[in-house]
């Protein structure tokens, strides 16, 4: 009490202070102008006004005009964003007309950082502003954090075909073992994601790169921040305006997984030996196909064609019996020319967007509202993702030193696949093996995509027994049950907001923001009986809800004064969050009726569940302050500390503090500097920080727990068959627990040059300790989750560049050029253990993390050609067991002279050496062009669909043209590419090896826009005042020497950090046309 | 103006104030979910831990150890595809960590050596848990008797888990209820076996534990001593164990009282609707339909049901054809057993059989015929009806043409999921019986429909005490005791032989291989079975040896005691067998099950595959364990 006493007079000495500095007011005159643009000559309106060395100012108003009170001999300087600042020089109390010439620059442009507003040219730290106007150009896909690919030196987004797919963002590379992805701060809320905004109601997007700039957030920063803004009305009269697109997207063409025809698919068979499967469905011999296929009680085979029995009456004995499969008779026709399956999934399908928005400002208020629909189809047929969405943002000045004002977004989102972070939701499992995009290289070719009935799917069932048409299962009609599917959400987001500036200097902010998602989701499926191993059951229905929330309790106050030369502010906070939810989900079987209207829980007869629980809520408290001093617009210091409280952690482990502190010099206002005439601005920057990160523990780390659920606790002590509840320890804690640690310097350099030329370069140096883990704990303490502890460091260190060109051939041709090249070099510098295997997959684990290396590594057997017959019979050359002539040699990477686990090594790195953005751009009178390049070098990918493709003894399924023509062994084949086709495995097909990974770098041309705006006097004549159409193209290029369906790859069934990885992904590189127009009336 | 500012600053710095004292309630949010140590210190509290430490004997279903078969209590794995009792099934690609199994090339990064180990920890812990929260319990609700009670089913299941550990690992860390992660003394080692501490811990539980209990599922005086026994044969301390099996043949009882008795009815061991008769000494418990969407029941086997016919999935652990020719007998009805001890059967020397194609009789009379590489809608196929055969075979491998349960006549290739790559024969044991299929079974997960069950898995019932108190008499040199007690088991076959498989199969209706024509009254194959009639008792040790571990090999087949039995007789670890033993019957059942055309029975698993004496007689310590357990942990001889 005593300590916040003296605290309290310190305030108060330095609130007297500023009272007196405001008191220096000498007598006055009114002087007067009006501003105008020099591009439209149209008046600028909320232009500032100030003289030179006062924070005196004003704003214009809706007619450009001003009147401020001062003297001859004042300096005025007249700035606003995008145009050149301008100083005059007081000389009568009128100063006319002044015209303000159009920036190349975007020196002056305020960006939002951490709890306020800067110009961009006081930036110390890095923080990367994304020019929304290019990043808007492309499409979203239904997941708007997608237009940050490729915008952004430092920032590498992994964008995903599936409609509202939702995209991967890191910051300056992957950072930990668990959540990488930034924290987003939309108008001040901090939430996880801007999949869902409207992009046309995005003001800005800055991104905070360093622990420079983002420390002020503390422990949910660590990952760096992208904070947005989003529109408010402006000035002027209002406006009503119409952005549409309607395009339609293309998948990829040709055999996209390079599969044999159904007479190659039999030749193989042959060439490998495998009696077992030949001789039941290709029994013609070599590069014949039956005719029919069939499956029913206790007859099974194949009919008609070289080899097998006479069709006869067989196809009379066609049966389906919905309810009971039991009962069915299934016959297909073998497709003799092969189904073409990637191409049964994938089919053109059409996108749209439409955006109304109206919005409009007086001196007083200003309001902005937007109404948005989305309908994303998705090529892979029956996948969609529908959004519909509002958006309110009003500002109200109360008085003239009160402001209130909120920003409101609402939408729904309607799907039929779920979003991972729905719990009980199936949905379409991307990057996995299950997956219908899997099963198009896993399902055989000579399998139709429907049976001879013509409505009811073929499928690997409908053959011999045992399995020879392999297990994959249709993927039509898997993707067909996600027509019963939908997943919807509702989601409210944003704040209410009051300022109030008060003695002068200062202004007090309080803001209660939040998000508030609701969700439901159902599901049906009915027996299936298309897949060999799923041939029966019943159908039954999953549905389920429920809702998380979170608030923001954010309250600051500023103080900004100028004294002089010296320009100070000070900013302290209080803030605090809290997240919560609740999920409930039930099932069951047996419906008596499939019709949808009667499906529900209450009318399952059979296996009904119910679940539910609390998502854990967790509590946050901050402190916060931050101080910015300016020199004579030279020197420029920034300093920031952060205190915050975590309920994650256990008492005594809750708080931490962030400080960080940075400085930048304006070089080029030196006076050695300020006669070079190319250089427009200098300015070198350096940043140390300091930033936590909790996300990747959950809230009841720190507590030993016990659990007595069904599957787990419950036993049928009694004898008796039925269950009764036991307990069983579920959790291990940890007290000492805390957070990640990020600490990292940054050296920059911002400038503008030769007029034209904006470059920023950052070199950094970041360290991540304490990684937050599950304690490896051994077996002896049972099966209860060992809690997270900090244990391991990774260093990241990197470049990012940024050039940016603008220029113009007269008034007529204007052009510009931006490059951003994003350099990181991950390293694991400690782990308990040395590492950590990865990315589980059928044969073996493919990634290790290990000290030393980079996150995610591919790791397995170096592939050293082939075993020779004279190999076989060398006891010199090192073999596995199974090895036969033809099959993989290992190479023997500790010469102990045998193959064995001890032999793997580091075989490749899904790590990119760098990746780059190139947005282009031009006007010609009214047309313009654009154009945006994604590349990524240098990484590469495990392609891990080869598995299943590419060795015959991997599943029965289909496999590729090349397992026929390129293996060893296979007639005429002298330069072997795969090993002897064989069904017998060893080691040379089951392990994880180098044959997997291939290059992968790659350069997208993401987009391609052509457009034209109508002259304003001709369409003012129709009561439009704006309209422009285009023309577009998505994707229209990938250039790549990775074969597989696209080089960009979310995470696969492993986890975020094992990444780069094939299992069949869902392209996010298809092709798409289309055509939009913006008009404003 | 400026006074209505202060009226602003000052309650917003008593707002600051306030929070910045109410920090710490906000900062400690209620766990959710999940229960805290000191709401369990009651009563019901360890009674809940102890019922939680019982549902650890599935070994399976617990998320958090991973696959739901990989460490099943029924051994189908380490007990019975790493033996000579049955194939893997399936596809030769499908579950490696199977194909590794059986194929002996097994080592420490298997998952479902992963799995087993931490399944047997886990409930080892979950008994510690008991013994832990016992002392907390401060209100009074638990009486001395109680205490004592509690503490001795707890070192009960702690026996028995410790000794499914030691059957597999054999060289495994001793964790008793010191070991906690607070005190960080975790990193156990493993310098050889335990057998004392698993004698001591079930010694102490035969000594506290009551004869009767009024839960079915709980252990009694008798189970205890019934692994205690059994412990004692894995220590090849003969002498004990016979006088804890004699214990349990003359007083033991069931925890309902009765005494302990073969079923009349073999089948009732594997007939959920008979569970918890007087031969199951101690059974794990199973139910179904109890919300758990098949966790409770029986997961462990859930890929052990025929590819057809009971459920749709997924058709692993099929009977090999070295077991199901084991079951043909002489004209008398004895095994074939030379008066020295070795087994004539061609089956053991490497004798293909030819395919019995289209009905025609296999090439070679002295293999029992089967309808490998017959197709299931072959209308003329017949079952070998005349070879002699023990009825037990009917009731432990599924064949083509005779009932299966009572799911009528089992079809053939269509019930196989890969006849060429798995053989003919289909596991039995397990399936429930159809009649019972909706109340005693039920989708396991939601993707296997049918497959899980409420048939408990007896993991010791009377005809294995029966044969281990034979094997105990013979290593002490009564002969004619271990006779009597081999002729007991034998006894319950002879004696009914109503409850032979019925159902003859005569034909087929118009051709139609769907529609059999069977004579219920008459038996399905040709049965025969007598009792020794004194050439145990009077022939050489060897012989009585070998005739009780066929006696057990046929009696206990398909329930996952065959590669355990053989590691106990093995010389290796004090057997009476010599070093070797088990590597010789492995590496010669390897040698039959891999000498048939490729065309007939491909076997991929099993190519080239050998059995490695002195290292395949125990499984490898999971190497993941090692590596954190900081060199505590040592490998099994002979594992990298």
């Amino acid at each position: 009490m005593f300590k916040s006493l003296l605290l309290k007079g310190r305030t108060m000495c330095i609130l007297v202070l500023c009272l007196l500095s405001s008191l220096v007011v000498t007598a006055q005159t009114k002087i007067t102008g009006k501003v105008i643009g020099g591009d439209d000559k149209q008046p600028i309106i909320g232009a500032t006004v100030k003289i030179k060395g006062t924070n005196v100012g004003v704003v214009t108003d809706v007619n450009g005009n001003f009147t401020l009170s001062g003297k001859n001999g004042y300096v005025l300087i007249i700035s606003y964003i995008g145009y050149q600042a301008k100083t005059i020089t007081v000389s009568s109390s009128d100063l006319g007309t002044i015209t303000l010439d159009v920036t190349n620059s975007t020196l002056n442009e305020v960006v939002v950082t951490g709890y306020q507003s800067q110009r961009k040219k006081d930036i110390t730290s890095a923080i990367a502003v994304v020019d929304v106007t290019d990043a808007k150009r492309i499409p979203t896909g239904g997941a708007t954090a997608n237009i940050l690919q490729g915008q952004a030196a430092g920032v590498t987004v992994v964008t995903q075909g599936q409609p509202g797919g939702g995209a991967s963002v890191q910051i300056r590379g992957i950072q930990n073992f668990g959540n990488s992805q930034p924290l987003y701060v939309i108008d001040g809320v901090q939430g996880n994601s801007m999949s869902n905004l409207n992009p046309n109601d995005i003001e800005s997007i800055q991104i905070l790169k360093d622990p420079g700039s983002y420390a002020i957030y503390g422990v949910a920063g660590g990952n760096g921040v992208v904070v947005i803004t989003t529109k408010k009305g402006k000035a002027g009269a209002s406006t009503i305006s119409y952005d549409a697109y309607y395009g339609t997207q293309v998948p990829k063409g040709g055999n996209v997984f390079n599969i044999l025809s159904p007479a190659g698919m039999s030749k193989l068979a042959y060439l490998a030996g495998d009696q077992s499967v030949y001789l039941k469905i290709y029994p013609g011999g070599a590069g014949t196909v039956p005719e029919y296929g069939y499956q029913g009680p206790g007859a099974s085979g194949v009919a008609g064609g070289p080899g097998a029995n006479p069709v006869g009456d067989l196809l009379s004995k066609y049966n389906f019996d919905a309810s009971n499969t039991a009962n069915d008779f299934l016959i297909q026709k073998f497709n003799q020319s092969g189904t073409d399956w990637f191409h049964a999934l994938f089919k053109a399908a059409p996108e749209q967007y439409h955006t109304v928005t109206a919005s409009g400002a007086n001196d007083k208020n200003n309001y902005y509202m937007s109404l948005g629909y989305l309908d994303q189809q998705g090529t892979m047929v029956y996948t969609y993702y529908k959004r519909y969405e509002a958006r309110v943002n009003t500002n109200f000045n109360i008085a003239k030193n009160l402001r209130v004002g909120e920003t409101g977004y609402f939408y729904y989102g309607l799907s039929p696949l779920g979003t991972s972070d729905i719990p009980g939701q199936g949905g379409i499992s991307n990057q996995n093996e299950g997956a219908p995009i899997s099963n198009t290289y896993r399902i055989m070719p000579q399998i139709p995509v429907y049976d001879i009935s013509g409505t009811n799917f073929g499928g690997t069932y409908d053959g011999p027994g045992g399995e020879p048409l392999g297990n994959g299962a249709n993927p039509v009609a898997q993707a067909f049950q996600y027509q019963n599917d939908y997943s919807k959400n509702w989601n409210i987001q944003g704040n209410v907001f009051a300022e109030l500036d008060f003695l002068k200097h200062f202004t007090a902010h309080i803001s209660m923001g939040g998000n508030m998602n609701n969700y439901y989701y159902a599901q049906f499926h009915t027996p299936a009986y298309m897949d060999y191993e799923s041939h029966g059951g019943s159908n039954g229905s999953n549905e389920g809800a429920g809702y998380n929330s979170n608030y923001n309790w954010t309250n600051t106050i500023k103080y900004s004064q100028i004294f002089g030369k010296h320009n100070v502010t000070a900013l302290v906070g209080f803030e605090q969050k809290y997240y919560n939810g609740r999920y409930i989900n039930g099932s069951g079987d047996n419906l008596f009726s499939v019709d949808p209207s009667y499906v529900n829980l209450t009318n399952v007869t059979a296996n009904r569940q119910v679940s539910s629980g609390i998502n854990q809520p967790i509590g946050t408290q901050s402190f916060f302050g931050s101080l910015d001093y300016t020199y004579n617009d030279k020197y420029i210091l920034r300093a920031t500390v952060r205190r915050d409280g975590s309920s994650v952690f256990y008492p005594g482990q809750q708080w931490g503090t962030f400080p960080s502190v940075s400085a930048a010099w304006r070089i080029s206002q030196e006076d050695f500097l300020k006669s070079v005439s190319w250089i427009n601005d200098m300015k070198i920057r350096a940043s140390w920080g300091e930033a936590g990160f909790s996300s990747n523990v959950a809230g009841y780390n720190a507590y030993s727990l016990y659990n007595g659920t069904l599957g787990n606790g419950y036993y049928p002590i009694a004898g008796a068959g039925v269950t009764q509840q036991g307990f069983y320890q579920s959790n291990l804690g940890n007290t000492h627990t805390t957070w990640e640690n990020d600490k990292g310097l940054d050296i920059g350099l911002d400038a503008s040059l030769f007029n034209h030329f904006e470059l920023t370069f950052d070199w950094y140096r970041k360290t991540i300790s304490g990684l937050l883990f599950a304690a490896n704990v051994p077996n002896t303490l049972g099966g209860a989750q060992p809690p997270a502890i900090n244990l391991g460091n990774v260093g990241n260190n990197g470049m990012d560049i940024a050039i940016d060109y603008r220029n113009n051939v007269g008034n007529d041709f204007k052009y510009h050029a931006g490059v951003n090249v994003t350099v990181y070099k991950n390293k694991i510098l400690s782990l308990p253990n040395n590492y950590i295997d990865d990315a589980f997959n059928r044969v073996n684990t493919i990634v290790r993390h290990e000290v030393g290396h980079p996150i995610g590594e591919f790791f397995g057997y170096q592939v050293a050609g082939f075993y020779s017959a004279a190999d076989m019979t060398n006891a010199n050359v090192p073999k596995y067991a199974g090895a036969q002539e033809g099959s993989f040699k290992y190479a023997d990477v500790n010469n102990d002279g045998q193959i064995t686990d001890a032999d793997r090594t580091f075989i490749g790195n899904p790590n990119p050496k760098f990746t780059y953005g190139i947005n282009l751009g031009a006007t010609y009178k009214a047309f313009d062009i654009s154009a945006i390049l994604y590349g990524s070098y240098g990484n590469q990918v495990y392609n891990y669909t080869l598995y299943w493709t590419d060795f015959y003894g991997s599943f029965n399924g289909a496999k590729s043209n090349d397992a026929l023509t390129k293996s060893y062994g296979a007639p005429g084949v002298t330069n072997p590419l795969l090993p002897i086709q064989s069904d017998l495995n060893s080691m040379g097909t089951t392990q994880t090896s180098s044959f997997y990974v291939s290059n992968a770098s790659f350069l997208k041309i993401r987009n391609v826009q052509l457009g034209y705006t109508f002259d304003p006097k001709i369409i003012k004549t129709i009561g439009m005042s704006k309209l422009r159409v285009y023309v577009q193209a998505t994707n229209p290029v990938t250039i790549t020497k990775y074969k597989g369906l696209d080089p960009e790859l979310p995470p696969g069934t492993g986890n975020a950090q094992s990444f780069g990885i094939d299992e069949g992904n869902y392209p996010s590189n298809q092709r798409q046309w289309i055509v939009g127009l913006n008009l404003t009336f | 103006m400026k006074k209505s500012i202060f009226k602003f600053i000052i309650p917003l710095s008593l707002v600051f104030l306030t929070l910045s004292y109410s920090c710490k309630k906000f900062l400690n949010q209620p766990i959710a979910n999940a229960l805290v140590p000191s709401v369990l210190a009651t009563k019901a509290g360890v009674d809940g831990l102890l019922i939680g430490a019982y549902a650890m004997l599935p070994m399976s279903g617990n998320p958090t150890t991973g696959d739901t078969w990989g460490g099943s209590v029924s051994n189908w794995h380490f007990g019975g595809i790493g033996s000579d009792d049955a194939n893997k099934g399936s596809n030769p690609t499908d579950q490696p960590d199977a194909a590794a199994i059986m194929n002996h090339s097994v080592d420490g990064s298997n998952d479902y050596v992963r799995t087993k180990w931490w399944s047997c920890l886990d409930g080892v812990q979950r008994a510690n848990d008991v013994l832990r929260e016992l002392p907390l319990v401060k209100d009074g609700s638990i009486s001395a008797e109680y205490a004592a009670e509690v503490t001795a089913e707890a070192k009960f299941l702690r026996g028995v888990f410790n000794l499914e550990l030691s059957k597999v690992f054999r060289n495994v860390p001793y964790v008793d209820e010191t070991i906690t992660y607070s005190a960080g003394n975790y990193n156990v080692g493993n310098p050889g076996p335990i057998w004392d501490k698993v004698e001591k811990d079930l010694t102490d539980a035969t000594g506290a534990l009551p004869a009767t209990q009024a839960q079915l599922g709980r252990a009694n005086k008798y189970a205890a001593e019934a692994f205690l026994a059994k412990a004692l044969m894995f220590d090849h301390k003969y002498t004990d164990a016979l006088a804890a099996l004699t214990d349990i043949m003359t007083n033991g009882v069931t925890d309902q009282g009765v005494h302990f008795a073969l079923n009349a009815n073999f089948n009732n061991n594997f007939d959920a609707d008979m569970k918890n008769g007087p031969e199951a000494v101690f059974a794990v418990q199973m139910a179904v339909h109890d919300g758990s969407s098949g966790n409770n029941g029986n997961p462990g086997d859930i890929l052990n049901f025929p590819a057809a016919g009971p459920t749709g999935c997924c058709g692993f652990y099929q009977p090999s054809f070295t077991l199901v020719n084991a079951f043909r007998v002489t004209a008398g009805g004895l095994p074939f057993i030379n008066a020295d001890g070795s087994l004539p059967l061609n089956d053991y020397d490497g004798n293909p059989i030819v395919a019995a194609v289209n009905g025609a009789s296999p090439g070679n009379n002295s293999t029992l015929k089967s309808d490998q590489g017959v197709d299931a809608t072959d209308s003329k196929y017949m079952p070998d009806q005349t070879t002699p055969v023990d009825p037990r075979l009917d009731w432990t491998a599924g064949r083509r043409g005779i009932p299966f349960i009572d799911y009528g006549i089992m079809p053939g290739a269509s019930w196989a999921r890969a006849q060429g790559d798995a053989g003919p024969y289909i596991n039995m044991k397990n399936v429930y019986h159809q009649s019972s299929a909706a109340t005693q079974s039920e989708s396991y997960g939601g993707w296997a429909p049918g497959q899980a069950s409420a048939m408990n898995y007896n993991m010791i019932r009377y005809s294995d005490i029966l044969l281990m108190a034979a094997e105990c008499q013979v290593e002490g040199g009564n002969q004619a005791a271990a006779e009597a007690l081999v002729n007991q088991v034998r006894g319950r076959m002879v004696d009914h032989p109503e409850n032979w498989v019925k159902g003859r199969l005569t034909g087929y209706t118009a051709n139609d291989a769907t529609k059999p024509i069977v004579d219920n009254t008459q038996n399905a194959a040709n049965y025969v079975i007598a009792r020794y009639t004194g050439q145990i008792a009077g022939g050489t040790k060897e012989f009585a040896r070998q005739a009780v571990f066929y006696e057990r090999r046929l009696e206990l087949a398909m329930e996952g005691q065959r590669f355990f039995d053989l590691q106990r007789w093995d010389g290796t670890f004090g057997g009476p067998e010599p070093t070797g033993y088990m590597a010789s019957v492995l590496n010669k059942a390897i040698a039959t099950n891999t000498s048939y055309p490729a065309a007939y029975f491909s076997n991929g698993v099993m190519k080239n595959a050998t059995f490695t004496a002195g290292r395949n007689e125990i499984y490898p310590i999971p190497t993941g364990q090692i590596n954190v357990e900081h060199g505590a942990l040592k490998q099994n001889a002979g594992y990298p």
